[in-house]
């Protein structure tokens, strides 16, 4: 049994559950994600900018994400504002589906100062592990208010799988 | 413009609940302010711009977040919400805002008020 499931399934014990519906957490330590300038990315340098946090070389954000589980499908949630629908690499492999992206920087008006620059921008990877076989050809994603959605039909349909713990 | 200290020690909205601070993008130039605030997830409808004296509040509330067709097993969901007040400098014009909501980007601008505006004085040559 794979960690991550471990984790996952003892994280259900604790959630409401209702026929048909189970609500997964996604792993909290796998939300910061880290944000990588490519060559081309036009982001200020460091003296350009009051902010004294700031780094061109790299950014961390929270990518918030969920996993939804009913008996038919499993729904990803992946909260990534201000990309265009084209900047999306979504691969779904047996365990885990994996999105990577780039966001770019586009700021008109390059005259004036940075103050405050805090969201992260540039070419990102996330990893997130499935629970249950899908159909990756039936597939389907959305992106709508900064969120990413994506819908996997499982490849077994089924209950959510529940996990029971004996204690000695 | 600056932001209040209890912004940092996390914020709560009006009725008192915990609430996320959104990161931000600020850039000045001689006109005006544009700020840049990730809000994934907050639908025009859920979002709350105010100006108060020289404090602007940035408030939203994540929509749904229940895919349809999926029940919720109980009737009370904690919504996500984000909230950041900032302190604007007596030189901008509040009254001048315009935002827009784009992919859960919100992009704000305050331009400066008349009298700031950095302005050409014409010399006239007899």
């Amino acid at each position: 049994m794979k960690l991550d499931e471990l984790k996952q399934s003892f994280n259900s014990l604790w959630d409401s559950v209702a026929d048909g519906w189970q609500r997964l957490r996604a792993s909290a330590a796998g939300a910061l994600t880290r944000f990588k300038p490519g060559e081309d990315a036009r982001l200020p340098a460091k003296n350009e900018v009051d902010d004294d946090a700031y780094l061109p070389s790299h950014g961390w954000s929270m990518l918030g994400g969920d996993v939804f589980e009913d008996d038919r499908r499993l729904v990803v949630r992946l909260e990534v504002p201000g990309m265009e629908k084209e900047d999306f690499a979504i691969e779904v492999r047996d365990d885990a589906l994996i999105v990577r992206g780039e966001k770019h920087f586009e700021r008109e008006g390059t005259e004036g100062r940075w103050r405050v620059l805090q969201c992260a921008y540039g070419s990102f990877r996330r990893v997130v592990p499935l629970p249950v076989p899908v159909l990756a050809d039936k597939a389907g994603a959305s992106y709508r208010n900064g969120v990413l959605k994506i819908e996997l039909p499982k490849a077994t349909p089924g209950e959510p799988a529940r996990l029971t713990i004996k204690v000695d | 413009m600056n932001e209040k200290t209890a912004v940092t020690k996390g914020s709560h909205t009006a009725a008192g609940e915990a609430a996320l601070i959104p990161p931000v993008d600020v850039i000045e130039d001689s006109t005006g302010i544009t700020l840049y605030a990730d809000l994934p997830g907050v639908p025009k409808d859920k979002l709350n711009l105010q100006v108060e004296a020289d404090s602007l509040t940035i408030e939203g509330e994540v929509g749904l977040t229940i895919p349809e067709g999926m029940e919720a097993s109980h009737a009370e969901v904690s919504l996500p919400r984000f909230r950041r007040v900032f302190t604007l400098s007596k030189e901008l014009d509040p009254a001048k805002v315009s935002a827009e909501l784009k992919q859960g980007v919100l992009t704000l601008r305050i331009p400066k008020a008349e009298h700031a505006q950095p302005r050409r004085i014409e010399i006239k040559v007899d």
